[in-house]
């Protein structure tokens, strides 16, 4: 499934070069953001289940061109619990490559890592994401809404259960000032994470995140 | 021989003797003039009588019957009797008061007896167009009211049955007179399908006066051909359409709604937190703020385009509305006369 994707990946970044005919152009996006993980597997270092949170900031950068788009992402956050007797860090990474074939559909493909670190363990999920994304105007090129949705292609994660179904969405709106460079974000995530092929347990993470994005994506 | 050869050989043979009696009455004309011109003068005298006794199917036309009575008096007068003479000359007048015999074919004793009996004898006669087509109040139907001598005359158009319709003409006749009918009724509304009489009748009926006169008339309304209305222009967009604003409070709504159900599409049955609630209401207001900053908009352009189209179209509108109801108050009337005849003694 691995190389699936790999190929891929490769098939549109290498169809987006060779057709494109413009010069690209970066854009990059700066997130800020809150997050909420729920965890029943027990990974996390804590007794039954665990409930984290904390804030995080994150970025992006994409090359775009001719409606193709490769980014990589980082985010990175320190999480707690509510009486702070248990802190994790939360490290996410992904590399995406994107196409849209119609205006209003951006579909993708990449690996996405996400760590929970502690001094002692490392619980790290890898997987490979297909994402689609619908865009919706709510004002022409000023205010647009948009719902995205992906499902991992293959999942590991080093627990000894293994990992099973993993799937998530966001949604939110995109705000363009007139005459600025850049927009502003608001969106909601939500990613939900099985462990062990017959759901003994689960990783939920929730996120609300606020960004201001520079360029065009 | 088949039944239909049979019946064409009768219906022939029928029409070969009406045409023969038919011939028969201007040849015994044409028989009697020429013995007339010969002098001889029983042989005339019997041929006209002949001609002028056939029926009227088969006799002859007014023309050629005034033609044959004036050789009939003429012939008798010469024959030496005056008074058969003088009641062919009647019988002339009476069948039309304007005929006058030629004067460079009959001598003047015979024009002077005809002179003489025309002051004598008043009468009275009617022709009319055998088919007129009018349009009420904008056309007439015209009677030619003719008379021998001076007489005082009543025009009235009543329907069959007696029931007065309208007095046309009330007065005096010196020799001929036009009456005009604009095919309303006394109460001013167009006349109904049905036979009317157009009667001429002397003021003072007296012994020895004009005798009546009459000419049946088949009234037929025909409706009037209206005009179409103009066709209404194709205007254009006054305002902006709501689909926009529309699509705007969707994709607000749907995206707000998505970011509130995400927790239970994707991880159906674990509690999740208000954050969702945050994100879908600013998503559902970012919707409203798009419906209402996107609803309709007056193009005031096109109002303005629109105003001068409309002002044009309801400019021909009133017209057609205004010639349509020019059109349905003249209705057309197709009237058919019969022919003139002498009214009957107390005919209504």
């Amino acid at each position: 499934m691995r190389t699936i994707g790999l190929i891929g990946i490769l098939a549109l970044a290498a169809t987006a070069v060779s057709d494109s005919q413009g010069r690209p152009t970066l854009a990059f996006r700066g997130d800020a953001g809150f997050v909420w993980v729920r965890s029943d597997s027990a990974a996390m270092g804590t007794a039954g289940a665990a409930r984290l949170r904390g804030p995080v900031l994150g970025g992006e950068g994409r090359l775009v061109f001719n409606g193709f788009a490769v980014g990589l992402g980082l985010s990175s956050g320190t999480l707690q619990t509510a009486d702070q007797a248990v802190k994790r860090d939360l490290i996410e990474g992904r590399l995406v490559v994107s196409a849209r074939p119609l205006p209003w559909l951006e579909m993708s493909v990449g690996p996405f890592v996400r760590a929970y670190v502690t001094d002692s363990v490392t619980e790290r999920w890898v997987f490979w994401q297909a994402r689609a994304r619908v865009d919706a105007p709510i004002v022409t090129a000023s205010l647009t809404s948009y719902v995205e949705l992906w499902r991992a292609l293959s999942s590991q994660v080093n627990l000894v259960a293994g990992a099973g179904r993993v799937q998530g969405g966001e949604a939110g709106v995109v705000y363009r000032p007139p005459q600025r460079p850049f927009s502003l974000r608001l969106a909601y995530r939500m990613d939900d994470a099985a462990v062990g092929r017959g759901g003994r347990g689960s990783e939920t993470l929730e996120a609300i995140s606020l960004a201001i994005i520079v360029g065009e994506r | 021989m088949t039944r239909a050869t049979l019946v064409l050989a009768v219906s022939l043979l029928l029409c070969g003797a009406r045409g023969l009696r038919a011939q028969s009455a201007s040849d015994l004309l044409g028989g009697g003039v020429r013995a007339y011109q010969a002098l001889e003068y029983d042989a005339a005298a019997a041929l006209l009588e002949r001609s002028l006794a056939r029926d009227s199917a088969a006799g002859l036309a007014d023309s050629l019957r005034a033609r044959a009575l004036t050789y009939l008096a003429a012939t008798e007068l010469f024959r030496g009797q005056r008074d058969s003479a003088v009641a062919a000359f009647r019988q002339l007048v009476l069948l039309n008061p304007r005929y006058r015999p030629d004067e460079l074919i009959f001598p003047p004793q015979v024009t002077n007896l005809f002179q003489e009996v025309r002051r004598a004898t008043r009468a009275i006669a009617v022709a009319v167009p055998p088919v007129t087509e009018l349009r009420t109040r904008l056309e007439r139907f015209t009677a030619r009211v003719l008379a021998s001598s001076l007489a005082d005359v009543t025009v009235t158009l009543a329907q069959e049955d007696g029931t007065p319709v309208r007095q046309l003409y009330s007065g005096p006749v010196a020799d001929s007179l036009l009456v005009a009918w604009d095919g309303l009724t006394a109460a001013g509304a167009p006349a109904n399908n049905g036979r009317y009489v157009l009667r001429v009748t002397p003021r003072t009926p007296t012994a020895d006066g004009p005798r009546a006169r009459q000419v049946v008339l088949e009234v037929k309304q025909e409706p009037p051909d209206t005009v179409a209305w103009p066709p209404e222009p194709a205007f254009l967009p006054e305002r902006t359409s709501t689909g926009p604003a529309f699509r705007s409070l969707a994709a607000g709504l749907v995206a707000g709604a998505s970011a509130v159900a995400l927790p239970s599409i994707l991880a159906p049955g674990k509690a999740a937190t208000g954050a969702r609630f945050a994100v879908g209401a600013t998503v559902g207001v970012a919707g409203l703020v798009g419906f209402f900053a996107r609803k309709p908009k007056p193009l005031d352009a096109n109002v303005r385009a629109n105003a001068s189209v409309r002002d044009t179209w309801k400019k021909k509108l009133d017209a057609a509305r205004a010639e349509n109801a020019a059109r349905l108050r003249t209705v057309r009337l197709v009237v058919r006369a019969g022919p003139d005849t002498i009214a009957e003694r107390g005919s209504p």
